[in-house]
C-alpha cells in the first residue's frame, strides 16, 4: 500500500508544495506535456499559440507546432545535437561563401489540395521573409539573402549579398525557413495569423479555438516515415504546476515540471513515469548598467563579479540541478567557452580589495531590477545576501515581465539612467548570433541595458558572422565573451535546465536546449 | 415600473461609462507595451514605432479614450494586437465559459445555501441550526483557492473521478458539464455559506412580522407560510446579493480558470493585461463591467417585482 511506502510523505510533500505553488499561480516556466490516449497525444503547451505564419511567429511555444506541420530544406537532427539533415531537400550544398544549391525530394504534397511543393514555393518563402512590404520581424534571420533562383520544378539556388555564417543554422533549418505553399499564402491575402492554410509535415493543423487545444491530425500526404500519433491535442498551460498536477491526474503524460519538483518526483514519481533533466538553453545573468554613476569605475563592477557567488544562487534557485554558464553560448553550439575568467564560486576577499582599491564608501547602496517570476526573485535573493558579504546593499525591485522588459530602452523615457543592476535572461538558438547579438553597441538602449560597447567586440561579431569557418567562427565567439566578461558589466549565471516526467508508455525527442521535437515523439517500443 | 427600469437602466450606464473610463486610465498608468512583447527582440525601434502607430498608442490618451468610445458607438471593439482577430470574436468567444461556470457556481451555491438557511430558520437553537452555523462560516472562511487545489488534488489526482483540467469535448455538454463540477464548487462554496447565513437572518426577521402571526393564525400549513410568505420576503436581500455575486464571481473566475486550466474571460483579461493586449483587456473589462452593472439592474428588478414598495419608491420597512 502507498501509505506504508516510507516514502509517501516525499510524495506528499510534492503535492503540499504543487498546493502552495499553484495559490501563487502565475505564469510558469515554459513547459509541455504529453498523454497518450490509444494513437493520440495529449499535450501541454506553455502557453497560447498566437501566430503560425513564420513571418510574425516569435514563440517557442508556436515553434513546437510549426515543426510538426511544416517543412524546412534541412531540420534539426534528432540525436540531441544541433546539427542538421535533409527534410524537404533531397539534396542541399553550400557551393560557396554565398550561394546554395537545393533539390526537393519529388513527391511532397501541400495539404488542403495545394499540390506538390516545387522549387518555387522555397523562393516564396525565402524571398517572402525580405519583403519589405510585410515587414517580417523574422527578416534579420535570413541575414543578406538576395533571393533563390528556380532552376527547375525542383531545385534552384538560394544566393546571398554576402557570407553568412549562420545562414543554415537559422534561415534554413530554423523556424523561419519553413516552407510554404505560395498558392495558399496568396489565396489568404499573403499573411495569416494562427489556422495554416496548409502544411507539409507529418501532421497537419486540424482545429484550434482560443484558449482551448489546438489539434494536429496525422497528414495522410507526408511521404516520409507514418507519424507516430493519429492526433496531437495541445493544451495551453501557463502553469507548470497545473501541468504537474494533470500528469498526476493521468491527462498528461509527459510533463516539463518545475526545478524544486524535480527531487519529489525523483523519489517517488507518478505510476508508469520517469524523469528526464535537459539542460536549457535560456541564458542568465547579472547585469550591471557602465554608465550609471555608481558603476562607472570598473573595479565596483568587478567587485560585484567577484562577490557573486553563482552556485549559491544555482542550489537555491535551481536547486542544483543547473550548471554554472560560462556566457550567453551555451554548450553544444559555436562559440562556448569551457569556462569564465572569474570562479563560479567567486572571490569576496578579491572583491573586498577591489571596492577598497576604488574608494568606495562602505555601504554601497544598488538597486537590482527584476521579473517578479519566482526563480527569478530567488536567485536575486541569493544575490543579495552575496553581496551584502562584501558590503554592498541590494534593494530589489521585482516587477511584472512587462514592465521590466522595458527598463532599458531609451524611448520610454529615462529610467534606463536609474538602472543599476537587473538580472536579465535569453533563450538563444542554435547558432551563437542568436545568443550574441544583443550586445554590440547598435543594442545600446535597446537590449544592451549594460550600456557595453567596444569596438573589438562589434568588429568580431560582424565577422564571425560573414565567416563560414566554424574554427573561425568558435575562436571569434569565445573572445568575444572573454570581452564581455573583462568589462565588468556581467555575471553570467546559468542556461538554466528544463526538466521532464514522462509516461513510460511514449518515447519523447527533444532539442539540445530541452524544447521538444514533436516529430520525434512516438510510442515507447517503436523505433523513431 | 417601466419608469423604474429606465432610471434604473440609465444610471447603470453611467457606471458602466465610469468604471471602463477609469480602468482605462489605470491600464494606461502602468509602464510596458505590447510592441516589445508582440514583436520580441528582433524588432527594429521603426518596427515597433509602426505597430504602437497602429494601435493608436502613439496619440495621447484622451484620444485614445475618445477612439475606443467612437470605436464602441459603431459597435467596432477593436483588433486583438497578437492574433489581429476581431476582439469581440475574441472575447465572445471565451465569455460563454465563464458565464457557464459562473451560473453553475452560483446556482449551485443557491441550491444548496437556500434550504439550509431557510431550515435553519424555522429550526432555530437545534442541533441541524448549529451544523449549519459552522458549516457555513467554515465555508465563508476557507479561501477559493485552497478549496480549488484540495478539490483538484483530492477529486482529480487521487480519486480520478473528475477532470484536472479543460473545459471539455467540444459540443460534448455531458462532458463540458462534467469539467465544469469541480471549478463551480471551487467558485461557489463559500457563497454557500454566505447564502445560507443571509437566508437564515432573513427569515428569523421575517417571522416575526405580523403578516406571518397572522397566516398561522388563520390556520394556514407551516410549509405554505413559510415558503409563500416568509420566504419570499426574505429571499429579497439574497437577490441583492446574488446579483452582486455573479460581478464578483466574474472577476473571481480567474484563479479557477488557471488552476483548472479552463478557457474563459478572466483567464483571457489575466493573460492581456500582463501582455498589455489594451484592446483585449479594455473589452473584456467593458463586458465583464457590463454583466456585473447587468446583474445588479436585474437582482433590483425582480426585488422590485416581488416587493411593490420599492417600485413606488418606499423602500423597505
Amino acid at each position: 500500500m502507498n501509505n506504508k511506502n516510507p516514502t509517501s510523505s516525499r510524495r506528499e510533500f510534492l503535492q503540499h508544495s504543487t498546493l502552495a505553488g499553484l495559490g501563487l499561480a502565475g505564469a510558469g516556466i515554459p513547459g509541455i506535456s504529453w498523454a497518450v490516449r490509444g494513437d493520440e497525444l495529449h499535450i501541454r503547451n506553455y502557453n497560447e499559440i498566437v501566430v503560425l505564419d513564420p513571418t510574425f511567429s516569435i514563440s517557442g511555444a508556436e515553434g513546437v507546432i510549426a515543426r510538426a506541420i511544416y517543412q524546412n530544406l534541412l531540420q534539426i537532427k534528432n540525436d540531441g545535437t544541433w546539427d542538421t539533415e535533409l527534410d524537404a531537400a533531397g539534396y542541399f550544398e553550400q557551393l560557396d561563401d554565398t550561394h546554395y544549391a537545393f533539390r526537393l525530394k519529388p513527391g511532397q504534397i501541400f495539404n488542403n489540395g495545394y499540390g506538390e511543393m516545387t522549387a518555387d514555393d522555397v523562393k516564396f518563402s525565402f524571398e517572402r521573409m525580405i519583403d519589405p512590404d510585410i515587414k517580417s520581424i523574422n527578416a534579420p534571420d535570413m541575414g543578406p539573402l538576395s533571393h533563390v533562383e528556380v532552376h527547375g520544378r525542383y531545385s534552384g539556388t538560394i544566393i546571398l549579398h554576402s557570407p553568412y555564417g549562420a545562414f543554415i543554422a537559422i534561415g534554413v533549418a530554423f523556424g523561419s525557413g519553413a516552407i510554404m505553399s505560395r498558392k495558399a499564402v496568396e489565396s489568404v491575402g499573403g499573411r495569416f495569423n494562427i489556422i495554416p492554410p496548409c502544411g507539409s509535415g507529418p501532421y497537419f493543423f486540424k482545429e484550434w479555438r482560443a484558449k482551448r487545444k489546438p489539434i494536429l491530425e496525422r497528414n495522410p500526404s507526408w511521404e516520409g516515415p507514418e507519424a507516430a500519433f493519429s492526433e496531437i491535442h495541445i493544451y495551453p498551460m501557463t502553469d507548470a504546476k497545473s501541468g504537474e498536477m494533470a500528469f498526476e491526474a493521468g491527462q498528461l503524460d509527459c510533463a516539463e515540471i518545475s526545478v524544486e519538483s524535480v527531487e519529489p518526483f525523483e523519489t517517488n514519481p507518478p505510476p508508469n513515469s520517469y524523469l528526464e533533466t535537459h539542460p536549457g538553453g535560456r541564458n542568465f545573468w547579472l547585469g550591471m548598467n557602465m554608465e550609471n554613476p555608481s558603476l562607472r569605475d570598473i573595479r565596483v563592477r568587478q567587485a560585484i563579479q567577484y562577490g557573486v557567488d553563482v552556485e549559491a544562487i544555482l542550489e537555491a534557485a535551481w536547486f542544483g540541478l543547473a550548471e554554472p554558464s560560462t556566457g550567453p553560448i551555451p554548450k553544444g553550439i559555436v562559440g562556448h567557452r569551457p569556462e569564465n575568467l572569474i570562479p563560479p564560486e567567486g572571490d569576496r576577499d578579491k572583491a573586498r580589495a577591489l571596492l577598497k582599491e576604488a574608494g568606495v564608501e562602505l555601504p554601497l547602496r544598488l538597486r537590482l531590477d527584476v521579473n517578479s517570476d519566482a526563480l527569478e526573485r530567488t536567485a536575486v535573493q541569493v544575490i543579495q545576501w552575496s553581496l551584502k558579504k562584501i558590503g554592498v546593499e541590494i534593494e530589489i525591485y521585482a516587477q511584472d515581465n512587462n514592465s521590466f522588459l522595458n527598463i532599458g530602452f531609451e524611448d520610454k523615457g529615462d529610467q534606463w539612467q536609474d538602472v543599476q543592476l537587473f538580472l536579465q535572461s535569453f533563450i538563444g538558438g542554435p547558432d551563437p548570433y542568436y545568443s550574441i547579438v544583443w550586445f554590440i553597441s547598435d543594442q545600446v538602449g535597446q537590449w544592451n541595458w549594460e550600456r557595453f560597447s567596444n569596438e573589438e567586440f562589434d568588429r568580431l561579431n560582424a565577422l564571425a558572422l560573414a565567416t563560414p569557418d566554424v574554427a573561425e567562427r568558435d575562436r571569434m565567439y569565445q573572445r568575444m565573451q572573454d570581452l564581455m566578461e573583462e568589462s565588468g558589466a556581467y555575471r553570467f549565471i546559468t542556461n538554466g535546465v528544463m526538466p521532464y516526467l514522462v509516461r513510460k508508455s511514449i518515447k519523447p525527442s527533444f532539442r539540445p536546449d530541452g524544447y521538444p521535437l514533436l516529430r520525434g515523439f512516438h510510442p515507447a517500443g517503436r523505433q523513431g | 415600473m417601466l419608469k423604474f427600469i429606465a432610471g434604473r437602466s440609465l444610471l447603470s450606464l453611467l457606471i458602466l461609462m465610469l468604471a471602463v473610463s477609469l480602468l482605462f486610465f489605470m491600464i494606461h498608468m502602468v509602464p510596458g507595451d505590447p510592441s516589445s512583447v508582440i514583436l520580441g527582440p528582433k524588432a527594429s525601434p521603426e518596427l515597433k514605432a509602426e505597430l504602437n502607430a497602429r494601435m493608436g498608442l502613439d496619440k495621447p490618451i484622451l484620444i485614445q479614450l475618445g477612439n475606443f468610445y467612437s470605436g464602441l458607438a459603431r459597435g467596432d471593439l477593436g483588433t486583438d494586437v497578437f492574433s489581429e482577430r476581431q476582439v469581440a470574436d475574441v472575447v465572445f468567444e471565451q465569455l460563454p465559459y465563464t458565464l457557464a461556470l459562473v451560473i453553475a457556481a452560483i446556482g449551485g451555491a443557491s441550491l444548496l445555501g437556500i434550504p439550509p438557511g431557510c431550515f435553519s430558520a424555522v429550526r432555530q437553537n437545534s442541533f441541524l441550526d448549529r451544523l449549519t452555523a459552522i458549516m457555513s462560516v467554515a465555508f465563508i472562511a476557507i479561501p477559493s483557492f485552497v478549496v480549488a487545489l484540495y478539490l483538484l488534488l483530492w477529486l482529480a489526482v487521487k480519486l480520478r473521478w473528475f477532470p484536472a483540467m479543460g473545459a471539455g469535448e467540444e459540443g460534448n455538454y455531458a462532458n463540458q458539464a462534467w469539467h465544469l463540477v469541480l471549478p463551480a464548487i471551487a467558485l461557489g462554496l463559500g457563497w454557500v455559506g454566505y447564502i445560507a447565513r443571509l437566508v437564515r437572518a432573513s427569515m428569523l426577521e421575517v417571522m416575526e412580522e405580523n403578516h406571518i402571526r397572522t397566516a398561522r393564525a388563520f390556520g394556514l400549513p407551516e410549509r405554505t407560510t413559510i415558503i409563500h410568505y416568509a420566504l419570499r420576503i426574505a429571499i429579497l436581500p439574497t437577490v441583492t446579493i446574488l446579483g452582486l455575486g455573479i460581478g464578483a464571481m466574474l472577476s473571481g473566475a480567474l484563479f479557477a480558470e488557471i488552476v483548472f486550466s479552463r478557457p474563459g474571460i478572466g483567464k483571457l483579461l489575466h493573460e492581456a493585461v500582463i501582455t498589455r493586449n489594451y484592446p483585449v483587456v479594455m473589452d473584456s473589462v467593458l463586458v465583464t463591467t457590463a454583466f456585473f452593472v447587468l446583474s445588479t439592474l436585474v437582482s433590483d428588478i425582480i426585488n422590485a417585482a416581488l416587493d411593490p414598495r420599492l417600485r413606488e419608491g418606499r423602500g423597505q420597512s
